[in-house]
């Protein structure tokens, strides 16, 4: 059952994992200009569908945190 | 009481003149907003990576094309020689170097990590950026050392009789 204190745990860890995709996104996307630059066009595609993937699982860590924020609040007392 | 009430009033700190911060008025982002803001800096990382795999398969342009140019005589430069020139502007330093088997390459000049001019050690057969100590093999262009991590952009030659015309590049 969702109660109010786990919420501070769950923005917490969901917080954490989100950023640390992110730093991994600022990578791919570093490393896909510099192969850019260098020659390399063929990592592009696969860098590209790392950081929409990673997205999509950010995406959905945050929807799975706001759908847990939404039961807890409209919970009624007596459940 | 009139007297109390009107000390009370007047003791402010002085660092509060110096300092006038009101940290209760300051604005916190909860841990909701934080992470909102987060997803929404993936999208926009994940369309930015969308955006550089476009240009790379549909406009980049890994070969440039240029005139051709006549750019030195071949009995001019020795086996481990070199010779500065400009192409395909005269904004854009370039180097020929022969190495000890005859083979005759150019590249772009500048180096890039910072854009110093390099210079070529044929003792060693390289290219050597004296600002912050990078190496080029003069036989390809890769970085073998230091700081760079992209090869120098080559540029195309050819040998027509003693003649050597630059004809475009590679990046």
């Amino acid at each position: 059952m969702d109660t109010p204190r786990q919420g501070l745990p769950l923005f917490t860890a969901i917080g954490l994992l989100v950023g640390t995709l992110v730093i991994i996104q600022l990578w791919l996307l570093a490393a896909g200009i510099d192969a850019l630059l260098s020659g390399h066009p063929q990592v592009l595609i696969p860098a590209a569908a790392a950081s929409i993937v990673i997205f999509l699982i950010n995406g959905g860590l945050l929807l799975h945190a706001l759908n847990f924020d939404h039961r807890v609040r409209t919970r009624r007392p007596n459940d | 009481m009139m007297e109390r009430k009107e000390e009370e009033q007047v003791v402010v700190p002085r660092w509060r003149e110096d300092f006038p911060i009101a940290w209760e008025r300051d604005h916190y982002i909860t841990r909701r907003e934080f992470a909102k803001f987060l997803t929404l800096g993936s999208a926009l990382l994940a369309g930015m990576s969308i955006s550089v795999a476009v240009i790379g398969r549909w406009f980049f342009r890994p070969r440039f094309e240029g005139p051709s140019v006549l750019i030195a005589k071949a009995s001019a430069i020795p086996a481990g020689g070199s010779l500065l020139f400009r192409y395909p502007t005269d904004d854009d330093p370039c180097i020929l170097v022969r190495d000890r088997d005859g083979e005759l390459r150019a590249y772009s000049q500048v180096c890039t990590h910072l854009s110093c001019a390099v210079i070529h050690r044929p003792e060693s057969n390289s290219l050597f950026c004296p600002c912050h100590h990078g190496w080029f093999d003069a036989a390809s262009g890769i970085p073998t050392g230091g700081p760079p991590t992209r090869r120098l952009p080559r540029i195309r030659l050819r040998v027509a009789g003693d003649d050597i015309f630059a004809e475009g590049g590679d990046v």
